[in-house]
């Protein structure tokens, strides 16, 4: 792919993703918003796919918007929400959750965008020179080799630890939804 | 490289703030936790920009684990979600005021 295809198919996943989450928060039907942040994860998949993270790009779209999101769909449709659409989508005091997020936003473009960007003029105090002149002509790594390599061996413990984790969800899940017997 | 890493990390700050205005606006419980999902969708985005920038598979590593977290957390949201629904028809947070003092 050339240096201006991949651009241009960065800048068209940003705007998309942008587009589709904002689309998501706002829209009154939760079905509708459900949608939509399917459509973000996909395009955000995309980006992967252009960051070099095959493997994660396949997770997103296996585990992020098969699973995970096919799961609130399914819990979205068990409750029928009744009138849903006719109440107001947002509480009164959105304004403040608006600025809030902006501030938030704006502070982590701040930090990213400045101190973070690693091509910047600050940069060679956080990273390697030969990081910040040779990481362009090499193919980007990530692949399932590597990141497999990784889970087993230096992060075999927070690999058995989030099964861990999985496997506590799972119980607590059908704990919380099991229909008590007879409660007094 | 294709594009500075800024720009990844500044499209990571827009959606992390469309997450936390929809966590913060939204009065349907469903649709706040799925405001979460964008959030660690974002930090995912970022986390992934790194491990690129620095030719490094631990940023990915980090991502994948946060992916395993947020299937716990939308496993225990929504349990939680179908206990309160048969206690409380409906999914608004306006409701739910018992445990508030």
């Amino acid at each position: 792919m050339t240096l201006l295809s991949a651009q241009a198919a960065f800048y068209y996943l940003a705007a998309a993703s942008i587009a589709s989450a904002l689309l998501a928060v706002t829209r009154k039907n939760p079905v509708h918003s459900m949608l939509w942040v399917l459509s973000l994860f996909l395009h955000v998949a995309g980006i992967f796919l252009l960051l070099g993270a095959e493997f994660l790009a396949a997770v997103q779209v296996i585990v992020y918007a098969g699973a995970i999101l096919i799961f609130y769909l399914f819990v979205l449709m068990l409750l029928d929400l009744p009138g849903e659409e006719a109440r107001p989508r947002f509480g009164r005091h959105w304004p403040f959750a608006a600025a809030a997020a902006l501030s938030l936003a704006a502070l982590a473009w701040l930090a990213g965008a400045r101190t973070l960007d690693l091509g910047g003029p600050e940069a060679a105090a956080i990273a390697p020179p030969e990081l910040v002149e040779g990481a362009a002509a090499e193919p980007p790594r990530g692949s399932v080799a590597e990141i497999g390599a990784a889970l087993f061996g230096p992060f075999a413990l927070p690999f058995e630890i989030a099964s861990l984790l999985l496997l506590a969800a799972i119980v607590g899940a059908v704990v919380l939804a099991r229909r008590k017997a007879a409660t007094p | 490289m294709i594009v500075p890493l800024g720009a990844v990390l500044g499209l990571s700050a827009v959606l992390f703030g469309i997450g936390v205005f929809g966590f913060l606006a939204r009065r349907n419980i469903i649709l706040m936790f799925v405001s979460v999902e964008v959030m660690l969708n974002a930090v995912n985005l970022s986390l992934v920009g790194f491990s690129w920038r620095l030719d490094d598979p631990r940023g990915q590593v980090l991502a994948l684990f946060v992916i395993a977290v947020a299937a716990a957390e939308a496993g225990v949201g929504l349990g939680l979600v179908i206990a309160l629904n048969r206690n409380k028809p409906g999914a608004g947070i306006a409701e739910l005021t018992e445990l508030r003092w």
